[in-house]
């Protein structure tokens, strides 16, 4: 089926060999080796419908890449298998390829020394792009990313944002029910990368496109998908919905208190609060930190303006930075057991 | 639309795009004219050197056909070198090989399909200049007669051809070797030498000359050069022909079968 992607139990492993230390070693090495097994993706499964915006996030080094690889064919996994736009993307490259499209924010797809619009015309007898659908998308790509002001330059004149904003356009031409996107806003300043955002929103809700888009911008995450998967170790720890994540790993919330007068902060001192951490951060701001399932931030509050004067308060969330930083290190690991029944 | 046409379409789109692409870098043309010149010009003296000594030095070519020889396997040098091995080379070095990869086209038409534009470019920009000038410089013959002159062209195409899939071939190693150079470099010179450019084959050992004839690397100068001084005759001529076209023919299906087989376990690098 076109746009759904099925990875069942895939599982990518390297050979390499172990390296000996120093020039001794190295000679050690031409006679004898010893060798080792990456496991660089273990047992990886998940499905993705038609439509979805997904977003496929994880330390480096984790296995996205290597997952994304053997999703779009370049490797063929040790054991497991794909099944993409109804395709095997490895034994069916041919025509599988002409389904799917690919952004590579580090790379560009774009012949570099020539005019984009010759690039263009190359993908559109590689894909048999008709010439009016040529032209209709064309004309749609120009209204959201303003294209036609760099068709005729070559890509080296370009800037970072007018190349990527080109070299989408080029990955959508022959409109593919699902494209690969790969860190598409890295190095783009704030309005290339809002400008490429709207356009991903504006193709998959006019066309519908699957889009599995792996990043370290985690505002690509909160602006464009409705689900996230996290990868570590080659294994997935969550997929589900962002605020899921936010609901089962966001333990802590702030409360920040602006005081009117410092010299009435004594009663903060003294006041005992069970599980809530109260602390002075300069002479008028005071925070206080809570588990947010003993406490609903209301409670806090009342019970401060009750003892103080209070100009200011403001409910500090943990990011999602912070959520995601402690999965990364590993803290949040087994709250996340859980998370795996999708 | 059918197999047969479909890559013939992506072949004439790549060579387009390889013809557009040099022009980019055409003020490299004219310096290669000089570069052309100057090798013609060397290798003349060194012959006039080698045939004062010595009438007789190039067993089966005379002074005059040597010079020939030497300046029209230049010129056609110009043609049918290409980049291919290098150009892979450092597109798997650099992980851009993958965007290829992700494409309904094959490796091969690829970077054949540019070469043979870039060739086409040349043989407007560079080869037929440098002929023009090497032809009023040097004493050269004409070919030997005009069926020599059409099978001379079918051979120089074969050359194209051939020396694109040689070098196919060789592009494909930096799949498994990561770095290439060394092995590059070591081609190059190989097949310099064995092409029958900077000498003719009649002057290798008899041993070596009956192994390297059932090699392709002779065909890619030396029997486009027989032809045109008229050395190969009737049957001789279609063979020598017929037989740089098979070998071009196989070893491009040799080079799209190596390619597949050394993608199958490899690793892209980078992210």
């Amino acid at each position: 089926m076109l746009g759904r992607v099925e990875a069942s139990h895939l599982v990518k492993e390297f050979r390499g060999y172990k390296r000996r230390e120093g020039a001794w070693g190295a000679v050690r090495d031409l006679f004898q080796r010893e060798a080792t097994t990456l496991r660089a993706v273990d047992d990886v499964s998940f499905t993705v419908e038609p439509g979805e915006m997904v977003g496929y996030i994880g330390p480096n080094g984790a296995g996205k890449s290597t997952s994304v690889k053997m999703l779009t064919g370049i490797l063929t996994p040790t054991s497991g298998s794909a099944r993409v736009n109804g395709f095997d993307p490895y034994r069916d490259r041919m025509a599988y390829t002409r389904t799917i499209g690919a952004v590579f924010g580090q790379r560009t797809q774009l012949w570099w020394d020539i005019a984009v619009v010759e690039s263009f015309r190359l993908l559109k007898q590689i894909y048999e792009i008709s010439d009016a659908d040529y032209k209709a998308r064309m004309k749609r790509f120009d209204e959201i990313l303003e294209l036609n002001r760099y068709l005729n330059q070559p890509v080296r004149k370009l800037s970072l944002g007018e190349r990527m904003r080109c070299d989408m356009a080029a990955a959508l031409l022959h409109n593919p029910p699902l494209v690969f996107l790969d860190e598409p806003t890295i190095g783009l300043d704030l309005l290339a990368k809002e400008s490429i955002r709207r356009f991903l929103q504006e193709i998959n809700a006019g066309l519908g496109t699957t889009m599995l888009l792996t990043t370290h911008d985690l505002a690509d995450i909160e602006q464009l998908c409705n689900r996230l998967m996290i990868i570590d170790h080659g294994r997935v720890l969550f997929d589900g919905p962002l605020h899921s994540l936010k609901g089962m790993l966001w333990r802590e919330t702030q409360v920040r208190f602006d005081l009117k007068d410092p010299e009435h902060a004594a009663p903060l001192r003294t006041l005992e609060f069970e599980g809530v951490r109260l602390e002075e951060t300069d002479p008028l701001t005071w925070r206080a930190s809570f588990d947010r399932e003993q406490y609903a931030p209301g409670e806090v509050i009342r019970q401060v303006v009750a003892a103080v004067d209070v100009r200011d308060i403001a409910i500090e969330e943990e990011s999602i930075e912070t959520i995601i930083r402690r999965i990364y290190t590993g803290g949040a690991i087994p709250s996340l057991d859980k998370a795996r029944t999708r | 639309m059918s197999a047969v046409a479909q890559t013939a379409r992506h072949y004439g789109e790549f060579a387009r795009i390889g013809f557009v692409n040099i022009l980019a870098f055409r003020l490299r043309y004219y310096t290669g004219i000089v570069t052309y010149l100057i090798n013609v010009t060397v290798y003349y003296f060194i012959w006039k050197a080698l045939y004062a000594a010595d009438a007789n030095f190039a067993q089966g070519f005379d002074f005059a056909e040597m010079v020939t020889y030497v300046a029209v396997g230049w010129v056609i040098r110009s043609v049918y070198f290409n980049n291919i091995d290098a150009n892979i080379a450092t597109d798997v070095q650099s992980g851009n090989i993958i965007l290829t990869m992700l494409k309904p086209t094959t490796v091969l038409a690829r970077y054949l399909g540019q070469s043979l534009g870039e060739a086409a470019f040349r043989l407007v920009l560079l080869t037929a200049p440098t002929a023009v000038i090497v032809a009023l410089i040097f004493p050269l013959q004409a070919p030997a007669s005009p069926l020599h002159a059409a099978a001379f062209l079918a051979s120089l195409a074969g050359s194209v051809v051939l020396s694109g899939a040689l070098n196919f071939i060789v592009g494909a190693f930096a799949l498994e070797m990561k770095s290439i150079l060394g092995l590059l470099r070591a081609k190059f010179y190989v097949q310099e030498l064995l092409s029958g450019l900077l000498l003719p084959m009649t002057m290798f050992p008899p041993a070596l000359q009956s192994v390297l004839a059932w090699l392709p690397f002779e065909h890619v100068a030396y029997t486009p050069l027989r032809i045109y001084l008229g050395k190969l005759n009737g049957a001789e001529l279609w063979t020598a022909l017929a037989a740089e076209w098979a070998w071009a023919a196989a070893l491009l299906w040799a080079g799209s079968w190596f390619w597949g087989w050394m993608a199958r376990e490899t690793t892209i690098q980078g992210g």
